[in-house]
């Protein structure tokens, strides 16, 4: 095979599959290539995308946040909770996004400071998330007839382009600006990929992957927020699902365009392939089961094409 | 006869680790382009004494002026400020990443909106590797695919943006073969004729009779010789770290 052949097929290799997995649903699945439907499948992915990428902001300093799904989950149910006591929708915005935030810096504080591995420091903090989400609600969910305006922030849409995709673009874009605009970006990346050159080189290490991981909260927060207005509910462990599916797009991400590299774009894609899976697979009437064996494979299979930096984040290897 | 304070001025350092005195009151002064070679053997100190130089390391004991003026070292960052850039054995390079991203590192250039200004850094980092004499069309390539020269001359880059007026270098040769060896020297004398003062850590003897105009020699934390290199050889200076006996003067 010629080199530019090998490039192509690295560069582009899970791009061509997931065209290929488009056109088979197109062809076998009735519905699935409605405009109706395939923006249902960009709104479903829409807070996978948001989460992986918050989740890729701790990743590309090298270090694991395997809490944001627990710490949606809390602001979620944060933002839901003072809703529901009918305080004003916008301060119950702004404290969703600080739970996020919070839940982000404490990551940071217990891996910059205390020195205790990301791995393990954010599954602690998963563990605390999640049992304050079931304390905030007594372990049921809030519902009730919420302020349209805050509903319509996950539910409206402009010139028929749904709001949940245009918050993707927006998160999109500000990551990308961020990674490639940014001293801040080019620092975390830096460190990411040689975290004692960048110290000798003067860049503030510990701050880089604090603010990484307080990102990543701050992120979820922000779905959070998506989340409850979405589903006008908030429940202790809504965003729980989102764990595997949203690092499995960052990964897949991963095995395109910059193999080996956390990049936005492949991001997207990745979670427009995981949303069109599951959306091809229940029009083709699987079982439910299969979309989680399947996000399996392809969680294992893009682990391994990308497995240097997942081994750095997760381990220091 | 030295004509100004020299760039660097070390005097009476001492370094302990515990019981172990590493250091036992090292005095080094370095001249603006000289290119001064330190060497000894495993455990005569030469690394610490860079370390201490470059702010990576507190001294225990003595002082560090730098071009005149005392100076506190408390990081790497503090000497890379003051114009001290260190490039360690491992050069201390992110592979992954392009050239012109490893020049800028800590010291990134900005537009005027605050933001990275990727095109000038792109074309200054060319402009330091012209001077450098290394030809490399495409500073976007990732420091992965270039070579042990190559890759030095990066790191040399990073000190050029630094504008450091004085370079130490751990061990520039150690990993690379004879053709890259001889470039590396190359850049060490072209910094050297720039007016930048190196001080050269090398175990590799024909290199430092090679390149330094001056050689200070440590045996077990002392300083036994410190002297132009005049018409030392290799030979000389290999006999001098093993025995701690400074060469006979040459009828």
């Amino acid at each position: 095979m010629s080199q530019r052949v090998e490039h192509t097929l690295a560069c582009y290799g899970t791009a061509i599959a997931a065209a290929a997995i488009f056109v088979l649903f197109a062809v076998a699945a009735p519905n699935f290539i409605h405009i109706s439907n395939l923006l249902e499948i960009l709104k479903d992915s829409s807070f996978l995308a948001i989460l992986g990428l918050g989740f890729s902001l701790s990743f590309v300093t090298a270090e694991l946040d395997l809490s944001f799904a627990n710490i949606c989950s809390l602001a979620a149910v944060v933002t839901g909770g003072l809703i529901h006591e009918e305080v004003s929708p916008w301060l119950a915005v702004l404290a969703g996004l600080v739970t996020g935030i919070a839940g982000g810096a404490l990551n940071g504080f217990l891996v910059t400071r205390l020195k205790i591995p990301s791995l393990i420091a954010t599954l602690g903090t998963a563990s605390a998330a999640n049992g304050l989400a079931f304390a905030e609600t007594g372990g049921v969910a809030f519902v009730g007839r919420w302020d349209p305006t805050f509903l319509g922030v996950a539910r409206g849409s402009v010139l028929g382009i749904p709001n949940l995709v245009l918050w993707t673009a927006v998160a999109a874009a500000l990551v990308q600006f961020l990674l490639t605009a940014t001293r801040l970006g080019m620092r975390m990346i830096f460190v990411g990929e040689a975290d004692e050159a960048a110290r000798l080189a003067g860049v503030k290490v510990r701050w880089m992957k604090f603010m990484g991981l307080s990102l990543s909260g701050l992120t979820a927060g922000f779905v959070a927020v998506l989340l409850t207005a979405h589903l006008n509910s908030a429940a202790p462990n809504m965003a729980g699902d989102f764990l595997l599916t949203s690092i499995a797009a960052v990964l897949v991400g991963m095995t395109m365009f910059q193999p080996g590299r956390v990049n936005v774009p492949g991001t997207l894609l990745g979670a427009f392939m995981i949303g069109m899976l599951g959306n091809g697979l229940v029009l083709l009437g699987a079982p439910y089961y299969v979309q989680d064996i399947l996000i399996g494979v392809i969680l294992v299979a893009s682990v391994g094409l990308s497995a240097a930096t997942l081994k750095k984040a997760a381990f220091g290897l | 006869m030295r004509a100004a304070a020299p760039i660097l001025r070390l005097a009476g350092i001492r370094k302990s680790y515990g019981a172990v005195e590493a250091l036992k009151g090292i005095d080094l002064a370095v001249d603006a382009g000289e290119v001064v070679a330190v060497c000894g053997d495993n455990g005569a100190g030469k690394s610490t004494l860079i370390r201490v130089a470059a702010g990576a390391l507190e001294p225990s004991a003595g002082a560090v002026e730098f071009e005149g003026e005392p100076i506190a070292l408390g990081s790497p960052l503090d000497a890379l400020r003051a114009g001290i850039a260190t490039i360690y054995q491992d050069l201390a390079l992110a592979p992954r990443l392009t050239i012109w991203q490893n020049v800028f590192i800590g010291a990134e250039l900005k537009n005027r909106l605050g933001l990275l200004d990727k095109r000038r850094m792109r074309v200054n980092a060319a402009r330091y590797l012209a001077r450098l004499r290394i030809e490399l069309s495409d500073v976007n390539r990732a420091v992965e695919r270039l070579s042990g020269g190559q890759r030095q001359a990066v790191a040399i880059a990073r000190a050029l943006h630094w504008e450091a007026r004085l370079v130490i270098m751990d061990e520039p040769t150690a990993a690379l073969g004879v053709t890259e060896s001889a470039r590396v020297l190359d850049l060490i004398r072209s910094l050297r004729d720039g007016g930048t003062a190196v001080v050269l850590i090398s175990h590799n003897m024909a290199d430092i009779v090679a390149v330094a105009t001056r050689v200070a020699v440590l045996k077990t934390g002392v300083k036994i010789y410190d002297a132009p290199l005049g018409d030392l050889t290799a030979d000389d200076l290999a006999h001098m770290i093993m025995t701690g006996t400074p060469p006979a003067p040459r009828a």
